[in-house]
């Protein structure tokens, strides 16, 4: 949604006639999102849309060591949390405004022209118009191109084949605290490490606009995820006791991109694509962002609308998105590998968050997107300082594991 | 009703209970219902609390099991219990140094035995983290010379002295067998890259099943680039249909 949104408007300064395939089956991930700066200054995003500003987090480790983080943040920088309902309504009226046509419809399946002879696609869709109820009216349409941001259970990418990925499935309660509690959530969100909240992700107290949402994750585990939200209620239990649950949401999340990204004038975008970082599950601005430079990378291919695209002018955008944003998430896949091995590593992870630099260069590269090589004495001493932490914790491991034998 | 400790254990519990009697082996059981307006249903029963007398600190588990409680949601949870990790030793969310002292100095070796034991008990018993008592334990403020005197240098010998015998049968192989002595030997190109891989070798492969993960670690590294470089494996095939 956000992708084609921003795909939209980044062609309404060319003669585009950009189609937009809205489909209410897929208004999808009602979760509030978590918001960068680069996202809110890169995209234009209004401030209303933003709920809250979270300028404090809590680490907890599996110990219920609990560290800080936030104090290396300036007053301006925050993180924005928005609902989606919110944020995807937003983008769609902007895109109409910037010349796009919203259709209310669900994508059924397309026909592809063979490759190379510069025919049109088909699109068949339902089209939910307001006048119409329940299930809607089948259409059709011929394109020129198609980037499909259906997100993870894509249609489009079914329809080139694009391959599956690995995914993790995020589970979520949003639950409406007590004010007297709703107070320490304010402006702080917490993050759950831990076997007992999940084997390979972690647990969540999100604010949102007047309630919390407390949730869990797992790739590897995916039918104990019952069991792994109970935990991270245990864990958050003084803090939210006396809360009533009010939702429940679940979701996928791409662990990597599909096999395939592009075909012929098919592209994918966002978590169709499987942009999802790992560490941390940020997808929302590679979505958006991928989008745009999708839509960019079609105009500029298309000579402003003049001349039909082919599948290298597609390519394009994926170089540009894999040069751009490739040691982003090498960085988060090798953080991940390192720190959410074990308890042990999650200890130490917890551990080294603490560090003043640690929280400055996290912060710089998630509010930015960009991987900052700081200063490099500092880096050295960061290397010592994890490799310790690592090492203390292996240790006690290995006295852990003595004492249950 | 206030609890009645047994005049062996120096600790003090915290927390109220209301009733409590003895048992032979001195163990206690007393009370401790909280009630709660939480998402939690939770089984009435009465709470148990052991006492061990160990070697090190004494430490009192308390398991509580909170009794039928507003059920104010649909779901119907678990988890009734909530047991507490306590330890005398353990003030304010951290380790109290001052109750280590062992002749004067810090016993280094029994706070890490005490961390240990406390994470291992969490481990096991998840618990619900703390606002007003966070912990706020780091490692860091043992010194480094103690995690090396425990962990490191042991482990050292060990190798070392693996290194040592591979060394020693090695040289005397090749002098066998070529008649270079252990001087000539060390001058040699060959040889420098044989000891290389002995030193390497015995330094990452401890146990037999390192060699399997070695391999595993390798592949792990290299395969979230894999699965990115997977749409440009398609390029070359995709140009040539094209054609």
């Amino acid at each position: 949604m956000a992708a084609l949104s921003s795909a939209a408007v980044a062609g309404q300064n060319s003669d585009f006639a950009g189609l937009r395939l809205a489909s209410t089956a897929s208004v999808g991930r009602n979760v509030a999102r978590r918001r960068s700066l680069q996202m809110v200054d890169e995209f234009d995003l209004p401030l209303e849309i933003i709920d809250r500003r979270v300028t404090k987090m809590k680490m907890i480790s599996p110990s219920n060591v609990a560290v800080d983080i936030g104090r290396t943040l300036k007053p301006h920088e925050y993180i924005g949390m928005v609902r989606r309902e919110v944020l995807d309504a937003y983008l769609r009226d902007r895109a109409t405004h910037a010349g796009a046509t919203v259709i209310n419809g669900l994508f059924l399946k397309m026909d592809s022209p063979p490759a190379g002879s510069g025919e049109r696609y088909k699109i068949y869709y339902n089209e939910y118009s307001s006048s119409k109820s329940g299930t809607g009216e089948k259409k059709e349409m011929e394109v020129d191109a198609v980037v499909g941001a259906d997100g993870a259970n894509s249609r489009v990418a079914k329809e080139i084949g694009a391959g599956d990925y690995e995914y993790a499935i995020a589970f979520q309660e949003r639950v409406k605290i007590p004010d007297a509690k709703m107070e320490y959530y304010k402006d702080r969100a917490e993050m759950y490490v831990g076997d007992d909240v999940s084997p390979d992700f972690y647990g969540w107290v999100f604010p949102k606009c007047d309630h919390v949402a407390v949730g869990t994750g797992t790739v590897t585990h995916k039918s104990d995820i019952k069991r792994f939200q109970a935990a991270t209620r245990l864990r958050a239990r003084d803090k939210i006791a006396g809360g009533k649950i009010i939702r429940v949401e679940a979701h996928p999340i791409p662990e990597h991109p599909r096999p395939r990204r592009v075909l012929n004038r098919v592209a994918l975008v966002g978590d169709a694509a499987g942009y999802v970082t790992k560490c941390s599950g940020e997808g929302i601005y590679f979505a958006a962002k991928s989008g745009r430079m999708c839509a960019e990378a079609i105009v500029e291919g298309s000579a402003q609308g003049t001349r039909m695209i082919d599948e290298a002018d597609l390519r394009n955008y994926l170089k540009k998105f894999d040069k751009t944003y490739w040691p982003t998430y090498k960085v988060l896949d090798v953080l991940q590998k390192v720190f959410y091995r074990s308890n042990s590593a999650r200890e130490a992870f917890v551990e080294m968050c603490g560090d003043d630099y640690v929280q400055k260069m996290t912060f710089d590269s998630y509010l930015y997107k960009r991987v900052v090589p700081g200063n490099p004495l500092d880096d050295l001493k960061l290397a010592i300082n994890t490799v310790g932490s690592l090492v203390r914790a292996g240790a006690l491991k290995r006295e852990m594991t003595r004492l249950a034998s | 009703m206030a609890s009645s400790l047994s005049p062996s254990l120096p600790a003090t519990f915290s927390t109220l209970s209301s009733k409590s009697h003895h048992h032979s082996h001195s163990m206690q059981i007393s009370f401790f219902q909280r009630k709660l307006s939480s998402l939690i249903i939770a089984k009435s029963s009465y709470t148990v609390s052991e006492v061990e007398a160990t070697n090190g600190p004494l430490k009192q588990e308390e398991k509580q099991v909170e009794d039928k409680s507003l059920n104010t949601n649909e779901l119907g949870v678990d988890i009734a219990e909530a047991q507490v990790f306590k330890d005398p030793k353990w003030r304010g969310g951290t380790w109290d140094l001052v109750q280590f002292q062992k002749g004067g100095v810090t016993d280094w070796d029994a706070v890490i035995d005490a961390e240990a034991r406390r994470r291992k008990w969490l481990e096991d018993n998840p618990e619900a983290s703390s606002t007003n008592e966070p912990v706020i334990f780091d490692t860091s403020i043992i010194p480094w010379w103690a995690w090396v005197k425990r962990y490191h240098l042991p482990e050292a010998e060990l190798l070392n002295g693996r290194a040592a015998m591979v060394g020693f049968f090695m040289a005397y192989f090749v002098d066998s067998l070529s008649g270079i002595g252990l001087v000539d030997q060390m001058g040699n190109f060959f040889c420098k890259i044989l000891l290389l891989i002995a030193v390497g070798g015995v330094m990452l492969v401890r146990k037999n099943e390192d060699i399997e993960k070695l391999k595993k670690l390798f592949d792990e590294t290299t395969f979230y680039d894999k699965q990115w470089q997977a749409t440009w494996q398609e390029d070359s095939q995709i140009i040539s249909k094209n054609k």
